[in-house]
């Protein structure tokens, strides 16, 4: 017998509310991973549970017409790291640094900027991102999903997912610019 | 090098700890559970009145083990706590604001008109936390036959009496 598909268990969840643990047992991980990536384990080790128990208590709205409940959950998981952008950008510069201690010479490639320099700009660029325009990105980069993926996680079309990217890159690239040239951005 | 690949270069995974996934399914249990419970009220709640109802709330949990019904709050959108259910055992029992339907705390009053009794597996136990969370004892811990009780004043000043008789099932 073939596993049931997360939209089969999460309507057998609205009358034996019990099997929604499998829906856990199924994709915690993954989005464990996905919160930590963003915020560093502590955080998302607290968020995780929460994560579920607010997909558990809005189960009713979750669209049986998809199979795989991975996208609704990494959705409900991008609005709760709203809530955390402090972490967030902690976590940034920590990976900045990383980053620029790893990188095989001083200089990313020729002409830019020194490595030590460059990530710390990048951290900021992307901190500095309107959020729904650094959650697509993240979620594009970090997550491995295509846009179609993206525009499924945030429940948009797949046109606005593919302006926002092309905003993102934009707003990185004019911030990394080795001249510096910052655009003042209202927030 | 571009925007989209420096961006990657940020990627990090982070360490977890062995036991972060099943904590989380703890969390996850324990509200699918208490969502399964159906929701059981006594047929009759007493409504106790407080001045102040988010300081009652403290104080009923710390000193007594009250615990509130966290889906009965009612809050203004000022955020002032208007109403709120506490639990104990099979008990509940209404935390409202002074005023509303006559009902005035003894802060105000003077005096009060009733006590409530609760019933508890200890009593001396009881006691002693409620005495380290600053609930004024108007009787010391004693015997009456083979019923042990003490009495306490909230700090609003309802008078509550905690007792436990061998012969009833406490829950």
């Amino acid at each position: 017998m073939s596993a049931p598909p997360d939209a089969e268990v999460i309507g057998r969840s609205l009358v034996e509310p019990e099997a929604f643990g499998l829906i856990y047992d199924r994709h915690a991980a993954t989005l464990l991973r996905f919160l930590g990536r963003r915020v560093g384990a502590e955080v998302a080790e607290a968020l995780i549970g929460e994560l579920f128990r607010i997909a558990f208590e809005r189960r009713t709205t979750f669209d049986v017409s998809r199979a795989s409940a991975l996208p609704w959950l990494y959705g409900i998981g991008a609005n709760l790291l709203l809530k955390h952008r402090r972490a967030e950008a902690r976590r940034l510069r920590a990976s900045a640094r990383l980053a620029a201690d790893e990188a095989p010479t001083r200089r990313a490639s020729a002409g830019a900027l020194d490595a030590r320099l460059l990530f710390p700009r990048v951290a900021d660029a992307i901190d500095a991102l309107p959020d729904e325009e650094r959650a697509a990105l993240l979620l594009f980069a970090w997550e491995d999903l295509s846009y179609q993926g993206v525009a499924e996680v945030l429940a948009l079309p797949i046109g606005t997912v593919r302006s926002r990217l092309n905003r993102a890159r934009t707003q990185l690239r004019e911030q990394l610019e080795p001249s510096g040239k910052k655009r003042e951005r209202p927030r | 090098m571009r925007p989209l690949d420096l961006a990657k270069r940020l990627r990090r995974d982070a360490a977890f700890e062995p036991a972060a996934l099943e904590r989380g399914k703890a969390v996850l249990m324990a509200a699918i559970r208490q969502a399964a419970e159906p929701r059981r009220r006594p047929t009759i709640i007493p409504q106790v009145p407080y001045q102040d109802i988010g300081a009652a709330l403290t104080f009923l949990d710390r000193a007594f083990g009250f615990r509130e019904i966290r889906t009965s709050r009612l809050v203004s959108g000022d955020g002032v706590i208007h109403h709120a259910l506490v639990e104990f055992g099979d008990g509940v029992i209404g935390i409202g604001t002074q005023g509303a339907h006559g009902a005035i705390s003894p802060r105000t009053g003077g005096g009060t008109s009733q006590y409530l009794s609760v019933h508890v597996e200890d009593v001396d136990a009881h006691y002693r936390r409620a005495l380290t969370a600053g609930a004024r004892i108007a009787s010391e811990p004693h015997n009456e036959g083979s019923v042990r009780a003490y009495e306490a004043l909230d700090l609003e000043g309802h008078r509550w009496r905690f007792l436990h008789q061998p012969t009833l099932e406490t829950r």
